[in-house]
């Protein structure tokens, strides 16, 4: 399931504001951008993936720049960050560490997953069940929307 | 010298819309209140109420990583306050060596909760923060503005 030649590698095309409620959407783009995967999270893990996009480097540590700062001292490497499942409306992300010989993989939210992958610079993939499961067709269209709507308050998040 | 803290709550500051996490230690005789966002507040009230979400939060995941790294969280420590900002290291056993990281309090207590290791304050951060001040200012709060909010 987590096959890496399977695996579809995906970018983080931008951080939008829902307007309708208290979350932010994360974007993610395929390499062709054939294929587009929303992922809603909260305002922290929002801001936290906003601020490594824009290569922001706060005056002190955040929580995910910690997790990375742990893996550094001791000498762990994140190699990939893989989104796994889709279950009543939850994704599922898998972590992929090593070092040396070790190598060990850890559950974990999108969210947090792709903020350390951004931080880490790893690749970030899907599997092809779950975009198969995203469907919608009418979802690039919802997003266009949702991105005129929203982007008084989040100019910078178009990239 | 170190002194041992307790977390001994979270209070809202509806002033400034922010959490405030108050350290006790062990005499309850030093008090020092820091400042959180609500994300770490969140992250802190979940570990002092032993609420486990359905999905690992950031600081689960957090000791998850370091569980599986084999790293043991010896303590997290207080070490300073400057310009109003609180500065802490988590202090690391991993193999045989130890290794100290910066960290801001927040995550440093959040993470400590999570693995039952004791937190610390330095005395020059106890000196340093002006318990009067914060006395005038738990005095003017009212009752409603204690109690879990809506974190």
């Amino acid at each position: 399931m987590t096959e890496t030649n399977t695996l579809i590698p995906l970018k983080v095309h931008g951080v939008l504001v829902d307007p309708n409620t208290d979350t932010q959407i994360v974007v993610l783009r395929d390499e062709k951008n054939s294929e587009v995967l929303p992922i809603w999270v909260g305002t922290a893990e929002g801001t936290s993936i906003r601020l490594a996009l824009e290569n922001v480097i706060p005056p002190r540590p955040m929580s995910h720049d910690l997790i990375c700062s742990f893996a550094s001292h001791l000498g762990f490497t994140l190699n990939k960050v893989v989104i796994t499942e889709v279950k009543n409306n939850t994704y599922f992300s898998t972590l992929f560490l090593s070092k040396d010989d070790l190598e060990k993989t850890i559950d974990s939210r999108p969210s947090d997953a792709i903020a350390l992958a951004l931080r880490c610079q790893c690749p970030i993939y899907v599997t092809p069940e779950v975009l198969e499961r995203r469907g919608g067709e009418d979802l690039d269209t919802w997003l266009s929307k949702l991105d005129q709507k929203g982007s008084e308050q989040s100019e910078k998040t178009d990239i | 010298m170190l002194n041992q803290m307790n977390v001994r709550g979270l209070l809202f500051d509806p002033y400034n819309n922010a959490y405030i996490v108050i350290l006790r230690d062990e005499q309850n005789s030093d008090m020092l209140p820091i400042w959180v966002g609500k994300a770490e507040a969140s992250a802190i009230s979940f570990a002092l109420e032993q609420i486990a979400p359905p999905r690992p939060m950031t600081h689960d995941l957090m000791k998850t990583v370091l569980d599986n790294m084999d790293a043991k969280v010896i303590s997290a420590v207080i070490t300073d306050l400057k310009d109003n900002t609180y500065f802490a290291k988590i202090h690391l056993l991993f193999g045989d060596s130890e290794f100290t990281v910066d960290s801001r309090p927040s995550d440093a207590i959040a993470v400590a909760l999570r693995t039952e290791a004791p937190i610390f304050a330095s005395g020059e951060v106890l000196h340093k923060q002006n318990s009067e001040e914060l006395e005038r200012w738990l005095e003017n709060l009212k009752p409603e503005d204690f109690g879990k909010s809506d974190i």
